[in-house]
């Protein structure tokens, strides 16, 4: 066998003890993949759910009672409380945990009897823009769908305008993150690892001894890569289990091919890993360097919470460089709407350049000197 | 081969804006038990390191083995080996997995690799503690252990910085042993140690102070350059000395050992109850100076010659 490969294989089945002696650091590689999907998958859905609503009623008509009870009955709300008029809206907002508060007025029936003439008003709680955006949506328009049904109307028809949904009809939010968790925790166990590693070895002092071995640099470098590309893909492996077994979502493209871009990207993450890890003296260094190098711009610029084209110009040039949003459009595109190499070979083609450059640096930038 | 293992030529190296070594020259035949010994912060650990290939100096030259340490690094790295200071082997692998591991890293037949871990394993008596923990060893059997990571490639030169440092005597008195046993193979030994007595245990010396060469050769050679008579003083009680106190007339240092206190006077004066200028002390005598009575002497008259010139 090649010297050097054998070298590799040395230093690898090294780090591979290290990681299976410490059994509690494996435990969390592995698990935190699990909990991240959990906790995006119930407690961060962005959907509104069973919202609270507060409905003020001067008199009790019918309208208000089939008003109220859809309302209650629907997914989307949960009335609270039905209150007396107030003077100031603002108090019910201060003394209760509400949503949204629908005032109505006096005459409904009456009103609603003469086209135009009936009105309330919607009070939203817009202190989280983006709920409060969708609580505006769903009570005017559940409103006016619910009195036009008691009044047996139908909405006026100025044009027949029809709305498809792709690849998500049911926008269910588990079919955006579970590809979003792919980008992030494989960035995250591969960069944050492999940057600990070589650090730990320059503060435990044992590097001095491995630079007076025959071993060269790049088999220094290979040798930690080797043990950490097999742990990301055993958690990338996880995820897609975990995220067709638990939340459905299915891979609408070629596994093999997900398999292939996903090691392309685990091998740029890795490098960013090295590359910072032959920067940092110590590992507590390393991990602040990794976690502002990775997770920060990965989480808010790559895309995979808010979209790349509302971001200003500066952001969205850094975005980029993030090899996270280029995994993003591969990893959505195979997932989602099942395409492969034809529509994906530029960012895919980024990311590999990308991972290449990077290892090509820490290998340059490593010192065979103390 | 008539080449010394180590020819060192001013070696000169600034370490976070202090001066670590200032000008060292000194030369190591082969074959040679060579102590480098000083306090703490003497510069003893810069100059292994430096030597070892693993730190560049600022200026200055040596010779390695014959080869040039700035050029022919890469060479040296298969002839030399390095203990550093702090344990650097992996406490999470055992005894063996350690050895394994750089045994693995050079291109040994099996049966070689095994027979030279077999060895070593008997040579440092770790036989019985293969499969434990090298994080679980004591201070003394982690240092054989590095010892024994070391030898695997069987290097012509070894150096060793401060190796019994946080080890027990009995374990001292051990490792110190293997070392012997390795100068008899005809391996070149460089050790640091702060270690007064273990100096005694090398053939030649290079006394290191704050970066500079105080004093080298022989531990007889060094001790004849001994410039005073000293004397011990005695008393039933432990006698104390503070540095601050100004020694009595004709004593030109006093400094307290194991209770007990030393006093250099010139060479000529007799004993001569010496100890009546002490209070407390009951009797004197000569006895011979040891190294660190050697470093105190060429230390006070470094002071000494400082407070002139300044």
């Amino acid at each position: 066998m090649n010297a050097s490969l054998r070298r590799i294989a040395v230093a690898a089945r090294k780090e591979f003890l290290h990681i299976i002696r410490d059994p509690q650091s494996l435990f969390i590689v592995i698990m935190l993949p699990v909990v991240m999907m959990f906790l995006y998958g119930y407690a961060l859905n962005a959907d509104i759910h069973n919202a609270e609503l507060v409905i003020e009623q001067p008199v009790p008509s019918p309208a208000a009672r089939v008003l109220e009870s859809r309302l209650d009955g629907s997914p989307f709300f949960a009335v609270t409380q039905i209150l007396p008029p107030s003077s100031d809206p603002t108090q019910v907002f201060r003394a209760r945990h509400t949503r949204a508060l629908l005032r109505l007025p006096p005459d409904l029936d009456a009103g609603l009897r003469r086209p135009g003439a009936a009105s309330m008003q919607v009070v939203v709680d817009g202190s989280d823009p983006n709920v409060g955006a969708q609580m505006r949506a769903a009570v005017e328009g559940a409103t006016q769908k619910i009195l036009l049904d008691h009044l047996n109307m139908k909405p006026p028809k100025i044009l027949d305008q029809r709305t498809v949904v792709l690849y998500n009809p049911q926008q269910r939010s588990a079919l955006f993150f579970v590809p979003g968790l792919m980008a992030i925790i494989l960035l995250m166990i591969s960069a944050l690892l492999t940057s600990i590693a070589i650090t730990k070895e320059k503060e435990t002092g044992t590097l001095s001894q491995l630079l007076i071995t025959p071993l060269r640099p790049r088999e220094i470098i290979a040798g930690k890569l080797l043990p950490y590309v097999a742990l990301a893909s055993l958690d990338g492996i996880l995820i897609l289990t975990v995220g067709y077994l638990v939340f459905g979502v299915r891979v609408a493209g070629s596994v093999t091919f997900l398999a292939l871009c996903s090691l392309a990207y685990i091998f740029t993450a890795l490098s960013i890993g090295l590359l910072i890890s032959t920067l940092a003296k110590r590992q507590l260094h390393a991990m602040m360097m990794t976690q502002l190098a990775t997770m920060l711009p990965t989480v808010m610029l790559s895309g995979f919470i808010f979209p790349v084209s509302s971001m200003p110009m500066v952001l969205r040039g850094i975005s980029h460089i993030v090899p996270a949003t280029y995994y993003l459009q591969i990893v959505r595109g195979i997932i989602l709407k099942g395409v492969g190499l034809h529509e994906l070979w530029i960012p895919l083609l980024v990311l590999c350049a990308q991972g290449i450059l990077l290892f090509m640096i820490s290998v340059f930038k490593f010192r065979v000197k103390l | 081969m008539t080449t010394s293992a180590l020819n060192v030529r001013n070696l000169a190296k600034d370490y976070a804006g202090e001066k670590a070594l200032k000008g060292v020259s000194f030369e190591v035949p082969r074959g040679a038990l060579f102590g480098v010994i000083g306090a703490d912060g003497a510069g003893k650990s810069s100059l292994l390191t430096i030597l070892a290939t693993l730190l560049d100096a600022d200026s200055g030259e040596a010779d390695v083995l014959g080869l040039n340490l700035k050029n022919d690094f890469k060479t040296l790295r298969q002839r030399i080996a390095f203990m550093p200071q702090r344990f650097s082997l992996y406490p999470d692998l055992s005894v063996a997995e350690n050895l394994h591991f750089f045994a693995d890293l050079y291109d040994f037949e099996t049966a070689e690799k095994e027979k030279r871990m077999a060895d070593l394993l008997r040579f440092s008596a770790l036989e019985p503690f293969q499969k434990r923990r090298a994080g679980l060893l004591s201070g003394g059997m982690k240092q054989k252990l590095a010892l024994c990571c070391c030898l695997l490639h069987s290097p012509s030169l070894i150096f060793l910085d401060e190796p019994t440092v946080g080890v027990d005597p009995v374990a001292r008195r051990d490792f110190w042993k293997l070392l012997k046993s390795l100068k008899s193979q005809g391996i070149t030994l460089v050790v640091s140690t702060p270690y007064m007595d273990e100096a005694k245990l090398c053939d030649t010396l290079l006394l290191l102070h704050q970066g500079y060469v105080l004093s080298q050769g022989s531990p007889e050679e060094m001790l004849a350059q001994y410039p005073y008579a000293l004397h011990r003083i005695h008393g039933s009680k432990p006698l104390h000395f503070s540095a601050r106190q100004t020694p009595p007339q004709g004593v030109a240092l006093v400094y307290p050992a194991g209770g007990e206190l030393r006093a250099a006077t010139a060479k000529d004066v007799p004993d001569n109850d010496l100890w009546k200028q002490f209070p407390g002390a009951e009797s004197s005598g000569h006895v011979p100076p040891d190294i660190e009575d050697l470093l105190f002497a060429l230390l006070s008259r470094e002071s000494t010659n400082a407070g002139q010139t300044a």
